[in-house]
């Protein structure tokens, strides 16, 4: 069951990186950067899983021995990442919206002032 | 006085600077001069609390290892944050404070003419807080979360003239190729994770030492974090998206970029090959850094020879410097790691002035294009003298500063030939010797294009900048010339300890997770051959240097002659200004150069090479991101291949 998670996380960012690098509609290429993002988390949360762990809210008295829970760090770490990525995706969005309205095109094959 | 205290600074020096980015936004948003008192004031305090560091930690040899919230290791497990710093961690985190401070005074007076003053201010101290905590923390994922900030403000602070040519597709590339490496560096930061269930670098660092660390989980982990911080630090093939940012952000941040940016990426390389991987023992990995160095420096220099823009120059001339220090760190000894650092702490300095200088061009003319630029040592003076003594430094003139660090990386890769019979290192140096001089040529053309010859008429009305904008250039510029000569001391002082901490990774582990830590998980430090340093005595060199100095000086400055005077531009005739001093061509046909045409006979005869490379860098940003990911997957496949 994990291996699937693996691939498809790694399925996942590959797809994301050659959206990235092939589309030219620069909205497909910020959903592409959001595909890498998904893909990354998922590949976090499958490494803190176990199969059969409980969820990891205890208190102190609850907590036995043989308690078997799921590691709760990662789900943290993709917390933070996801808050993260939303950034991003906010952040870059709003920079086509700018470049639309200066260059009046999102085609990234013509937004090359700088180049050379 | 203070006895214990200074453990409280590196936390409290990051926390300053994230206050002032609040405050700026709750009181400054109408108060002018109350948003500037609290920018410099957060930049001043962040600064004097991490320089009232250097003597415990640089001279004492202490290692300050700081708990969050003091939740310390239990039963060998590390569970909070934690903050270590070492002397590695300390001489990035003084590069980056005076990078810091020099800026803000800067921008004083830089930016008083933009608006939105408010969001400057608050995003200059939040990229300063993300790259400060980045130095100075040990532990793997705050690192990661530092970075993120740190590309966000560096994204906004890109496009802050949003209506200057570029600045928005430039922030966009910077955007998609910075996430890129962003998303690198988590993956591998969680494959780390999914190896030793903890985010503490040091006790990471005593899970993977020996045989025992290259799994292939830990190696696809250092591939991409190896990718992820290289897109940090701008190494080819990241680099393109650097050169835009560069060139399109105001140039007090231009400085925050090149000053500590990409120095944060240096330092993680170091920390992750030196310490968390121990790595630096590999031949395979010394190859691939070495490799990788001595192309970005080569590409680095071939580029800005082509380039006709000034800051856009000085952008890949900061690419090709990051490539020397990647080249000596690379090595893995300690002769080459001093030398990396020195380089590092140099071109903080002297890329910092240069580009504070382009940025006074663009005050006073409003423009950067080196084909209408002209004349100005006459208007500008004493910029003048400041952009010469920076460009004697990147340059390696004897008396300057980056005289000094060049040659310790030639001798620390002629010594690294020497010491493996490998004829690779040795070409390495002569490589590193040619980008040095094609690193003066370039310089030469700029000089000659901006500041002498012709008064064109776009720099007709240049002034003098205000005393407010050169004082930190002269503070930069005396650093220069007081690092070269006293080269000793720097290398005693600062040099010295960081390297040594970077080497001993048993005392970074035992300091942070408790004595003997270290030798229970069987951590032995790095074997590293120091190689006897024996310098070029350059107080003689330093004389006549002086002395040639001020006389070409007096004459620039003071000389009466045609210079200086303004031409007037005529009906239906093109102006020459720029095309009076050098001639080319055939013999029978002598035809009038540009300053920034000096070099037109090279770049004829490498026009391959020119053309393929500036094909390369098309500006388009698919472009840009198909290279990391192609360099992601280098990196991924050597480690593979070489490591196993």
């Amino acid at each position: 069951m994990m291996l699937a998670n693996y691939c498809v996380s790694i399925f996942l960012i590959v797809l994301g990186l050659y959206a990235v690098a092939n589309k030219h509609n620069m909205i497909k290429i910020v959903l592409g950067m959001g595909i890498v993002d998904y893909g990354v988390n998922l590949l976090i949360v499958s490494i803190g899983f176990g199969p059969g762990g409980t969820a990891p809210l205890f208190v102190i008295s609850e907590l036995m021995k043989g308690a078997y829970f799921v590691d709760p760090v990662p789900q943290a770490l993709t917390l933070t990442s996801i808050v993260i990525g939303a950034c991003v995706d906010a952040m870059a969005l709003s920079l086509v919206i700018k470049i639309y309205r200066k260059y009046h095109t999102i085609d990234s094959t013509e937004v090359r002032r700088l180049n050379g | 006085m203070f006895n214990g205290l200074y453990i409280h600074f590196p936390v409290l020096a990051v926390m300053v600077l994230f206050l002032g980015a609040f405050l700026v936004v709750i009181f400054g948003t109408h108060a002018k001069n109350l948003r500037r008192v609290i920018a410099i004031t957060a930049a001043t305090i962040s600064f004097a609390l991490i320089y009232a560091l250097i003597k415990p930690v640089m001279l004492d040899g202490e290692v300050i290892s700081y708990w969050m919230g003091n939740w310390e290791p239990i039963s060998g497990y590390a569970l909070g944050i934690g903050y270590e710093i070492d002397g590695l961690n300390l001489f990035f985190a003084l590069l980056v404070e005076a990078t810091i401070l020099l800026s803000g005074l800067y921008s004083l007076r830089y930016m008083e003419r933009d608006d939105y003053l408010d969001r400057y201010y608050t995003l200059y101290l939040m990229l300063s807080g993300a790259v400060l905590g980045l130095v100075l923390t040990g532990d793997l994922f705050n690192m990661f979360v530092m970075i993120e900030i740190m590309t966000f403000a560096a994204v906004a602070l890109t496009a802050f003239r949003n209506w200057t040519a570029g600045a928005l597709e430039a922030s966009f590339k910077y955007l998609v190729v910075g996430s890129a490496g962003s998303s690198f560096v988590l993956a591998g930061t969680i494959l780390i994770y999914a190896q030793c269930h903890t985010l503490n670098m040091a006790q990471i660092s005593s899970m993977l030492c020996g045989s025992q660390g290259l799994t292939p989980t830990t190696l696809l982990a250092f591939g991409l974090l190896f990718t992820g911080y290289g897109v940090k630090s701008y190494i080819v093939p990241f680099h393109p998206t650097a050169a835009d940012a560069y060139t399109a952000a105001p140039t007090s941040v231009s400085m925050l970029f090149s000053g500590m940016v990409n120095k944060a990426g240096v330092y993680a390389m170091i920390r992750m090959a030196y310490v968390i991987f121990q790595a630096m023992g590999i031949p395979a990995v010394q190859t691939l850094l070495v490799l990788i160095g001595t192309v970005t420096m080569f590409v680095g220099v071939t580029m800005a020879l082509a380039q006709h823009d000034f800051k856009r120059l000085l952008a890949f001339h900061s690419i090709s410097q990051i490539g020397y220090v990647i080249t000596a760190i690379g090595l893995g000894t300690a002769l080459g790691l001093t030398s990396g650092l020195f380089h590092a702490m140099n071109h903080t300095l002297f890329k910092g002035l240069l580009f504070l200088c382009a940025g006074a061009v663009l005050y006073s003319t409003g423009t950067t294009s080196l084909d209408k630029l002209g004349g100005l040592s006459k208007k500008m003076p004493k910029t003048t003298i400041l952009f010469l003594i920076g460009a004697f430094s990147i340059s390696g003139l004897p008396p300057f500063n980056g005289f000094a660090s060049k040659w310790m990386i030639y001798q620390s890769t002629y010594a690294k030939a020497m010491e493996t019979n490998n004829i690779g290192f040795a070409f390495v140096t002569i490589v590193a010797l040619v980008v040095s001089v094609m690193t003066l040529a370039s310089f030469i053309k700029v000089t000659q294009s901006v500041f002498f010859g012709q008064v064109t008429p776009a720099a007709a009305n240049a002034k003098e900048v205000p005393f407010a904008m050169r004082l930190p250039m002269w503070i930069m510029a005396i650093a220069c010339v007081l690092g070269g000569v006293f080269y000793d001391k720097v290398l005693v002082w600062l040099l010295n300890p960081a390297a040594s901490a970077a080497l001993n990774v048993t005392n970074y582990i035992d300091k942070m997770m408790g004595d003997g830590y270290a030798a229970t998980a069987g951590v032995q430090n790095i074997e590293a051959h120091g190689a006897t340093l024996s310098f070029w005595n350059p107080v003689m060199w330093l004389i006549l240097f002086v002395v040639v100095f001020f006389a070409v000086g007096l004459v620039v400055v003071f000389g009466k002659g045609t210079r200086g005077k303004v031409l007037e531009e005529s009906e239906g005739q093109e102006i020459e200004a720029k095309y009076d001093s050098f001639f080319g061509g055939e013999k029978a046909l002598p035809s009038h150069l540009g300053g920034s045409d000096l070099f037109w006979g090279f770049k004829h005869n490498w026009k391959g090479y020119f053309h393929f490379m500036q094909r390369m860098h098309s500006g388009v940003v698919n472009d840009y991101a198909l290279w990391a990911v192609v360099g992601g997957a280098f990196v991924i496949l050597y480690t593979f291949v070489f490591l196993r």
